[in-house]
């Protein structure tokens, strides 16, 4: 009986102590700001989990046939880069400050069973803002769009570009980011200056999280670029600029002007972000 | 170094059920020689590479984890094909790339891939 009493005691502190937290406002739920790593995993986990259980029974038709890989790198590009990028094509601004950041398909496509995928996007995923598909697309589209994201990773981003103008015969391929890249309040950043702790912070902001594994950032263990660890001590960037201060911002502001119809798409980073960015990599030795 | 690795593996999959995705397919070639092979073309001059002990080199990215990487070189796609490939000719796959040709024969970037591949 004591035993009862003493876990109903518990039970109601425990209860009392959570409506106090919840009531209380404190919780940062800003997306500017990164989840601490214990909540991350959590929330991850229960993603893919429940990702995995229910897709479980789900039926998959044949993929491979290069008309249907051909319609869905089409249908991606109209209803999905914008969020997520394509190979080389920026998400949209917007799309950058959501959190979870839209991830880069090109891994998901390894990573996920075309039942998965075909899940997530017919029915889409609380708090995270991907939409449910179901109402607004056939189902043979988004089959389709499976078999293309499945086909994503096999073809560089050179090939994705000409295959969707091939495909395009009516449709305007993908605009290479329609962000506003900031050229005119550009000047040239200085080799000093640069807060680290600003630039680890902006690094989940630009989405830079989604594709690489950069130490401090939580979240940031994707292997669709090279990671970023020890970056302070690389001597190239990119394996085409030598690492200076400087090297670094503008590698950041345009990556596509140094390594032309590369992965890395140009984020429309302004310099002073650049700049604190490029202050956060260089203190990772 | 590599049974650890193998052994994790199994770990995770046991701890995590049958959630291990279906990755990039492994090599084929000989990954023992293709690690031997890392310090002999002086690769680990330039990147850190497990189970490669000379492999300490900063210059260009790790190679940890390549069996799982998405693009090489920002350009390419991580088939054994295409890594071969830049292996065997980087300037031709990426023109300007700090990384030199180090003249690797056919055989001896296969067996460098399916160790490459093996870091997963």
């Amino acid at each position: 009986m004591r035993v009862l009493i003493g876990v109903v005691a518990v039970g109601i502190v425990v209860a009392a102590g959570a409506a106090a937290f919840v009531y209380s406002g404190v919780y940062d739920i800003a997306a500017t700001d990164q989840h601490t790593a214990p909540l991350f995993w959590l929330l991850k986990t229960t993603m893919r989990r429940a990702i995995e259980h229910h897709a479980r029974e789900v039926h998959v038709p044949p993929l491979a046939n290069p008309a249907v890989i051909a319609k869905g790198r089409t249908l991606f590009v109209a209803h999905c880069s914008r969020c997520h990028g394509a190979p080389g094509v920026a998400p949209e601004a917007f799309a950058l400050g959501l959190r979870p950041t839209p991830a880069n398909l090109a891994n998901t496509g390894i990573e996920w069973q075309p039942s998965e995928l075909y899940w997530a996007i017919k029915h889409g995923m609380k708090l995270t803002g991907m939409p449910a598909w179901e109402f607004r697309l056939a189902d043979d589209d988004v089959w389709a769009i499976v078999a293309y994201i499945q086909r994503m990773p096999y073809e560089s981003p050179r090939e994705f570009r000409e295959r969707l103008a091939a495909s395009a015969s009516r449709a305007a391929p993908a605009q290479p980011s329609s962000i506003a890249v900031d050229h005119s309040a550009s000047h040239v950043a200085t080799a000093s200056g640069g807060n680290a702790r600003q630039g680890r912070h902006l690094l989940l902001q630009y989405g830079c999280d989604v594709c690489h594994e950069i130490p401090g950032v939580v979240g940031a263990s994707m292997p669709v670029g090279p990671p970023l660890d020890h970056m302070g001590l690389h001597s190239f960037i990119g394996g085409v600029l030598p690492n200076t201060r400087d090297n670094m911002v503008r590698w950041i502001r345009t990556p596509q002007t140094f390594v032309p119809g590369g992965a890395m798409p140009d984020l429309g980073v302004p310099d002073r972000d650049a700049l604190d960015i490029a202050a956060y990599l260089e203190s990772l030795r | 170094m590599l049974n650890l690795r193998i052994v994790a593996l199994s770990i995770a999959l046991l701890v995590g059920g049958c959630s291990d995705p279906s990755l990039h397919p492994h090599a084929d070639g000989d990954a023992e020689r293709g690690r031997a092979l890392l310090d002999q073309y002086g690769c680990s001059g330039c990147h850190r590479i497990p189970g490669v002990r000379a492999a300490t080199g900063i210059i260009g990215p790790s190679l940890d984890r390549l069996g799982r990487r998405v693009y090489i070189a920002g350009v390419a796609v991580n088939s054994p094909e295409e890594l071969a490939r830049w292996i065997r000719d980087p300037q031709a796959v990426k023109p300007g790339t700090a990384m030199p040709n180090a003249h690797v024969s056919e055989q001896d970037a296969h067996d460098i891939v399916a160790y490459l591949y093996a870091l997963r």
